[in-house]
């Protein structure tokens, strides 16, 4: 039971983490290694205006989510758009931002374990003999919403069927009219807000670390290889996967090894299935 | 509408376009024959500006140096340096080669994508004369487009471009690998496209006969260059062409 619960918060909490990524990939092809860092960011941004601007949580939650926004669409503005379809070159850049967004925080101080974000709601509940906090039941429901949101959003708006349309063919969405710098654009600061989300809900569980940055981009990347790159019905499958694998380890070994099945998950999809549940290799393009 | 001017086309030093200048009137049908390779398919790329894109791609990657020249206007204003959506926005829609329909999405999610440029009301329209003259698309509306058949794809293919309220209609090969029944099925229906919608469209094929009753004016391409052009009936009558592309 205890497994059965903890295990589905903590799927809900790799989807927050790595839908973003899985979005933004499966729009425009863009790997964003610097989503762990707006991750980072995110908490930091929304614990200054709380305590050095003195907002209350729900302003200070909602400007982070802009500048995380913001952030992703400096990314492509400025950097990916220039280099876009040299995917080393993207992983390259995107990482080195995301490090030195991650370091600068480190430099300027914040490290350590002071830094925290509320919680929503106090107190908890018993479901069954297992007590649960709010805050987690909150991570499954916002996850929740959120998928249902980018279910409705990408079935139902011009713009979301747009997106739909680019990531599965671009130079056809391109001859009805689409534009695929404004899609990838609005992927990427759509992609980062979700990271952002996800900080918001994920850091009131503990402190804001820096090291977060790296562990979450490594937990959305073993996420995102696991379901199939770029799939989303395979980000949600291998979340709730690898977020069971995760607290079965939890309980039957040691909190350490959590990483190590993250990651030798990874190496075993690469062995088995190099594209991931539901990934697709693209054809090479033919030639005219 | 159209008229485009001494286009060029280069593949590093292969040249794949060579000089060639075409014009599309109001309301018109043209045809663009030519076996494979003859560049008619790169004509298209150079028309609806997806063109450009491959160059930008290749030479961000290092790749095959691609050159255009020429000029191209579209209702006397010169369009050659613009992007493809922006060419798709003032009315040049391509229906590209073997389809490319969003092979993951449903019948009718193609179709709405295809009407990203269209108001709401356009849009419902479009549907329902989409529908009216593709009527075994009814069916298969809530189908994945990647399951349909050739012909249900090419419809569904034409349906999307409709739905994007072209003025000047690119079909690029749209009878490949049809049936000859399903041939018919399309070329009545563009007829009657052209006669409703009252817009232009332009039709490459690599085999001429079943086309060639329904358009204005033609022209056949051989490895980039022009050949010759005239109307339907001028090219039926030439013992040559008559032999390389209408088989007879």
């Amino acid at each position: 039971m205890e497994i059965l619960i903890y295990g589905t918060v903590n799927s809900f909490k790799l989807i927050l983490i790595a839908f973003g990524f899985t979005l933004v990939y499966g729009v425009s092809r863009l790997p964003n290694f610097a989503h762990g860092a707006i991750f980072v960011f995110t908490g930091f941004v929304a614990w200054i205006m709380m305590h050095k601007l003195n907002l209350p949580f729900i302003p200070a939650a909602l400007l982070s989510l802009v500048s995380a926004a913001l952030v992703g669409v400096l990314i492509y503005q400025v950097i990916l758009k220039r280099i876009r379809g040299m995917n080393m070159n993207e992983i390259i850049a995107t990482y080195a931002i995301g490090v030195a967004m991650i370091e600068t925080f480190r430099w300027l101080g914040f490290k350590g374990t002071t830094f925290t974000l509320p919680v929503l709601f106090e107190g908890m509940v018993f479901i069954g003999d297992v007590p649960v906090d709010y805050q987690r039941l909150m991570v499954v429901a916002v996850g929740l919403v959120m998928l249902v949101a980018v279910w409705v959003f990408t079935k139902f708006t011009k713009t979301g069927l747009a997106l739909r349309g680019i990531a599965q063919d671009e130079r056809a969405a391109m001859m009805l009219g689409i534009d695929s710098d404004m899609t990838a654009t609005l992927a990427m600061a759509l992609g980062s807000a979700m990271s952002g989300l996800a900080a918001l809900m994920l850091f009131p569980l503990g402190s804001i670390v820096v090291e977060a940055g790296y562990n979450t981009l490594i937990f959305a990347l073993a996420v995102c290889m696991v379901g199939g790159i770029g799939s989303w019905g395979g980000t949600v499958l291998a979340a709730f996967v690898l977020g069971f694998l995760q607290v079965i380890t939890v309980s039957y070994l040691a909190t350490h090894f959590q990483m190590v099945v993250t990651l030798g998950a990874i190496i075993a999809t690469l062995i088995i299935k190099p594209s991931g549940f539901f990934g697709k290799h693209k054809e090479l393009e033919e030639r005219v | 509408m159209l008229v485009a001017e001494g286009l060029m086309v280069f593949y590093e030093n292969m040249l794949a376009l060579n000089n060639i200048s075409i014009k599309c009137g109001e309301n018109q049908i043209i045809g663009v024959f030519g076996a494979n390779s003859a560049g008619k398919s790169t004509l298209m790329y150079t028309l609806s500006g997806i063109i450009l894109d491959q160059m930008k791609k290749e030479k961000m990657r290092g790749g095959e140096q691609i050159t255009v020249m020429g000029e191209i206007s579209l209702f006397d204003q010169d369009i050659s340096s613009l992007k493809p959506h922006l060419r798709a926005r003032r009315g040049i829609v391509l229906c590209p080669e073997r389809r490319r329909l969003f092979p993951e999405s449903s019948v009718l999610e193609n179709l709405k994508i295809g009407a990203y440029m269209a108001t709401k009301k356009e849009a419902k329209e479009t549907l329902d004369y989409v529908l009216e003259i593709f009527s075994p698309l009814k069916k298969l509306l809530h189908r994945s487009a990647g399951f349909l058949s050739g012909g249900e794809q090419q419809m569904a293919a034409i349906g999307r471009a409709l739905m994007a309220q072209p003025k000047l209609l690119l079909l690029d090969e749209p009878l490949l690998g049809l049936s000859p029944a399903y041939q018919q099925v399309v070329m009545e229906s563009v007829k009657r496209i052209r006669e409703m919608k009252k817009i232009s469209i332009i039709i490459t094929e690599q085999f001429a006969r079943p086309v060639i009753p329904i358009v204005d004016y033609a022209y056949i391409m051989e490895n980039g260059s022009r050949v010759m052009s005239g109307s339907g009936q001028e090219l039926l009558d030439n013992p040559d062409v008559k032999a390389a592309y209408f088989g007879v």
